[in-house]
């Protein structure tokens, strides 16, 4: 900063640079007990004082996969010693697995997260391919009026889900469409579709249209320019876009909860109904936050040149 | 609709007359864009318009009576409406004013070069990128007033959090601060690093003090990118659901969005409850008329 | 699961698979609360899939949400479920909003109303009341009961010193003074040990039941449920008089019990910080099970006290099931229920953990004899009462924790005043809905 640095200047950049430290440790502290209370046992999840070092294991998860039954009397132990291990992990927690005939019974939780994988991602790519060619639209041709347009493209992004959901409930059950999957991307892809419009623009504008023209002079045609030229040059605007767009309807809550209950039902609202029968199980609900939010704290470091621009819709960037 | 299409192209090129028209084209890569916004963003709404007119309920085969501005005259008049909407204002004041105090706070902090800044700036943002429902409902286990660690490392006893009727509102607006200051706090930190490092060189030429040179050089030169990101957060947080709705079922935290939902979807007054809807998206479309501005003046600067 | 993948990818880009069915074998949903017996329920129709082919899935979700996400879903005309096992409320509203299939003639073929015991066919099955049309099939009979502490109940010191303070021996309560009295000597919170977990939940009817034990049991009703008539009798000098002891009981909570519904009353057990605690007998496998609960050897359990003109009531739970009238199978759905009423599923469905409706099993001695507290309930069955079951009882409710809620935990006004605020609140719903038109 300043020319010549004070050794209190100094002292203070220490400070700060420590304080900054403790700060994160603070922030990542309630991520670090969802991950944590994920492998513990469930006696542990719920002690005074917390437990902060134990042996990790997986039976949360094991739960969170199978579908289970509280015993009502104490185990045979001859049952027992048959068990394969991670059966008896369930039994010493209480509980027994359910069956259909041989087969072990899963719980919903598999199916809801494919719901939300394949809802997100269809939502993703629609909304990023219409956004990309629009964007390319506003970016390269005189619109009249264009300031307007995109405000009100940016004004549906900015609806309150629950507003937008009353009248859609009403249309969706006129025409059969609560509870499917389409009914939900439909919804996110209208959602995210604003918003990849304006971070696309951002995107295009960068791109110098000089690229196009000598392209055009040399006898291509417009589309062959947009995809041949333009479009490799925004690959790394797309996929941040695309990114950013997954995560917003991956974690999506309102719309899922109101317009969804089983079929296409996504994580999200599927996740807290899952408090377990009788005492809550943290370790079980942990397990099912931790792995749905994996893949967000990977795409956070993934995108992490990109978050300015992603949170200001394009209109701010390094 | 814009029917002007006007290009760099000079019509008459040889690229011109190959293809497709710039006219067609814009109109394939607009229009299905527009359309489908329209469909199932504005036709909606009007739908609901109308719907907002009448005794309307999705629950019965009732036929809908129209009973002109009664819903909006009833729910303007009521004391629990109100009520709704002053613990909205209120979680929006405690909520953003704490996402800009610690999000300005730690941008200042990290407005410095440090081993490891990138991957530190980069966790700090991980809370603003997960899902508020599944986030909120662990928080519930932090506040827990018996065994959450929330309490244990603040030595607060077994001061319950979400079920005392006051401070219940304050734990979720925490919860979502701790969530969305990083918002700030990335806004900041562009609009910090943007300040010409020759003003503070200067200012430490003249011997201005710190505060001085924070309030006359730093404050001003934030101050357009730092009011985008509160007006953001003030529409966010307005329209709040998923979070309050998760951690707590107190008429102290039922958020304008909560009782909304409850009406349309508890109660069933499909009526009523699309004209809230519409007091709602007026006060939601007014601030993002402020922060369309915003956005295009620091654009253009 | 792979096919189930396979329909949610075709889904994805745009078919909507309408219910792959086949004649043989079909996929049933029936939806119900997240609780255990919704598990057990799920084992037993895996018994049913065994012997038929047809296979069942018991979709839950927590109680808070049970009742938005199935009238969601029925106002949707969805069919994700094909059977609901609906608390009894919820009769008026399925049945007028035509949700539910009329089960008159499957009621009266399988003579079910002589089968099955008779407080769960009036409030489980019938609506309206003594019209002899029935909606369901009583599924899981339930009423509030309480669990509690055996061992600082029978500690010598503690009954020497609760003997000086009160002059009576401490026991298991018969009445709600006693009850009061109990909760406020165990309430300690310098040994973070308190004296009762009640419900205050107001969500759904969590705060309903709680108060609706002190109600009955005192003499009280929610309303003239044959008029509709509530000024005078939901407030009247009695229900003044119960609303007054439940907020007393309140005081003795743990700390943090604002919002609080059978999970936490059971962890007032389990993690030992509570006496006693309030709730429906079907959530009281997890205190017998050494696994969850550490204090399994020393809980005890005894019915909803009396009041103090000696009436006793409690408050009524359970559910009946009924076919949804949006399903494509509600064949193969009556073909399930004519499976579940047999005696057999009923006394392999009491077996499993469920608690059935049938008076020949409940009255059986393996029946009373199963569990510590199945007598209990056997008993307390005959003496229940419910809430509203008109199809406007979700509105009713809201008020109901509008009212009672701020004054209960907030601390808010009078018990008079937030009764005379619930009379007049119900009068105008009742009135918009055309109750009192001639």
């Amino acid at each position: 900063m300043a020319a010549v640095k004070s050794k209190g200047a100094l002292v203070g950049n220490r400070l700060a640079i420590a304080s900054v430290l403790v700060i994160t440790l603070i922030f990542l502290a309630p991520i670090y007990w969802i991950a944590s209370t994920a492998f513990k046992p469930r006696a542990l999840a719920t002690t005074v004082p917390p437990t902060v070092v134990f042996a990790p294991e997986i039976t949360p998860f094991i739960k969170l996969f199978t579908k289970r039954v509280q015993l009502t009397k104490p185990v045979d132990p001859a049952a027992y010693d048959a068990a394969p291990w991670w059966e008896q992990r369930i039994l010493d927690n209480g509980e027994r697995v359910l069956r259909t005939g041989a087969n072990v019974q899963l719980s919903a939780y598999p199916s809801r997260f494919m719901n939300s994988l394949i809802i997100a991602i269809t939502s993703t790519v629609l909304a990023v391919g219409m956004g990309t060619l629009t964007a390319y639209g506003f970016s390269r041709f005189r619109i009249a009026g264009e300031k307007d347009m995109l405000f009100f493209i940016l004004s549906t992004r900015m609806l309150p889900p629950v507003v937008v959901a009353i009248p859609m409930f009403l249309m969706y059950r006129a025409v059969g469409m609560t509870d499917t999957h389409i009914g939900l991307i439909i919804l996110y892809t209208a959602f995210n579709l604003s918003f990849s419009v304006w971070l696309m623009k951002g995107f295009m504008d960068e791109i110098p249209k000089e690229y196009e023209e000598a392209a055009l002079v040399d006898g291509y045609t417009r589309m062959e320019a947009f995809f041949k030229i333009v479009l490799p040059e925004a690959a790394t605007g797309i996929a941040a876009t695309a990114v950013f767009c997954f995560i917003t309807a991956w974690n999506e809550y309102a719309f899922a909860l109101i317009m969804t209950n089983r079929r296409a039902q996504t994580a999200p609202p599927f996740i807290p109904s899952q408090l377990g029968s009788g005492v809550i199980d943290w370790t079980v609900i942990a397990a099912g936050t931790f792995l749905f939010l994996l893949p967000v704290a990977i795409f956070t470091f993934a995108l992490r040149g990109h978050l300015l621009r992603g949170v200001t819709f394009g209109a701010i960037r390094k | 609709m814009a029917m002007a299409a006007m290009t760099r192209l000079d019509p008459q090129s040889r690229a011109a007359a190959r293809g497709w028209s710039d006219l067609s084209i814009r109109n394939l890569f607009i229009l299905p864009t527009l359309a489908f916004l329209i469909v199932f963003n504005i036709f909606p709404l009007i739908y609901s318009l109308g719907y907002s007119f009448t005794d309307f309920r999705a629950s019965t085969n009732a036929p809908a009576n129209f009973i002109g501005l009664k819903n909006y005259r009833d729910l303007l008049g009521d004391e629990f409406i109100w009520n709704n909407f002053v613990v909205t204002a209120k979680y929006v004041l405690v909520s953003v004013a704490g996402q800009v105090l610690v999000g300005f706070g730690i941008a200042l902090l990290l407005n410095r070069a440090f081993p490891f800044k990138g991957l530190v700036t980069t966790l700090l943002l991980l809370p603003m990128m997960m899902s508020m429902a599944v986030v909120g409902l662990f928080w519930k286990l932090l506040y827990d007033p018996s065994w959450g660690i929330i309490n244990y490392i603040f030595r607060l006893g077994d001061f319950a959090w979400l079920s005392n009727r006051d401070a219940a509102l304050y734990a979720v607006a925490i919860t979502d601060i701790w969530m969305w200051s990083p918002f700030v706090m990335l806004l900041s930190l562009a609009g910090l690093s943007a300040v010409p490092k020759h003003l503070y060189e200067a200012a430490a030429i003249d011997r201005a003090g710190k505060w001085y040179t924070f309030r006359r050089i730093t404050l001003p030169l934030v101050a357009p990118i730092l009011l985008i990101a509160i007006i953001f957060r003030t529409m966010e947080a307005f329209k709040t659901f998923d979070l309050a709705y998760i951690m707590s079922s107190q008429d102290t935290t039922e958020l304008i969005s909560i009782k909304l939902y409850k009406m349309a979807f508890q109660e069933w007054q499909t009526g009523k409850s699309s004209a809230l809807a519409y007091i709602v998206l007026i006060m939601v479309l007014a601030i993002t008329n402020i922060y369309v501005k915003y956005l295009n003046r620091v654009k253009e600067r | 699961m792979r096919r189930k993948t396979l329909a949610g990818l075709l889904a994805g880009v745009g078919f909507t698979i309408a219910g792959v069915a086949s004649a043989s074998a079909e996929e049933l949903t029936i939806f119900w609360a997240e609780w255990d017996p919704a598990n057990y329920l799920q084992e037993l129709v895996n018994e049913y899939a065994a012997e038929s082919g047809d296979t069942i899935t018991v979709e839950t979700t927590p109680w808070p949400d049970f009742q938005t996400k199935a009238f969601t879903e029925f106002n949707a005309k969805g069919d994700a479920y094909d059977m609901v096992v609906g608390d009894s409320q919820w009769l008026g509203a399925g049945s007028t909003g035509g949700h539910y299939v009329d089960l008159t003639d499957f009621f009266n073929e399988h003579k079910l109303a002589e089968v099955m015991a008779p407080a769960t066919v009036k409030y489980y099955a019938e609506y309206p009341a003594n019209s002899g049309k029935y909606w369901a099939i009583p599924l899981e009979g339930d009423a509030v009961g309480w669990a509690y502490r055996k061992d600082w109940f029978e500690d010598p010191k503690e009954k020497e010193a609760f003997k000086a303070k009160y002059g009576y021996e401490l026991a298991v309560p018969e009445d709600f003074k006693q009850l009061r009295d109990i909760a406020e000597f165990f309430y300690r919170p310098d040994e973070k040990r308190y004296g009762i977990a009640i419900y205050t939940q107001t969500t759904y009817d969590a705060l309903a039941m709680g108060f609706e034990n002190a109600l009955f049991s005192y003499g009280g009703e929610l309303g003239d449920y044959s008029n509709y008539k509530v000024e005078g009798i939901v407030n009247s000098p009695v229900a003044v008089e119960a609303l007054e002891m439940y907020k007393e009981l309140y005081k003795f909570t743990p700390p943090n019990w604002g919002n609080t519904f059978f999970q936490e009353d059971n962890q007032a057990i389990t993690e030992g910080l509570a006496a006693m605690s309030m709730n429906y007998f079907a959530f009281f496998p997890s205190l017998l099970n050494e696994a969850t609960n550490p204090n399994a050897k020393v809980t005890g359990f005894f019915a909803n006290p009396k009041g103090p003109t000696g009436e006793q009531f409690a408050a009524l739970g359970g559910q009946g099931i009924s076919i949804v009238t949006y399903s494509k199978k509600q064949e193969a759905s009556k073909k399930f229920l004519e499976w579940f009423i047999k005696d057999s599923t009923q006394k392999r469905w009491a077996e499993l953990g469920g608690y059935t409706a049938s008076q020949a099993v409940l009255k059986s001695p393996e029946f009373q004899n199963a569990t510590p507290y199945n007598k209990a309930f056997y008993e307390t069955m005959f003496k229940v009462k419910d809430f509203w079951a008109v199809p406007e009882y979700a509105e009713l409710l809201t008020q109901l924790n509008n009212r009672l809620g701020p004054y209960v935990v907030g601390d808010k006004g009078t018990a008079k005043e937030a009764l005379d605020g619930l009379a007049k609140d119900w009068t105008e719903t009742f009135t918009k809905y055309g109750r009192y038109a001639n």
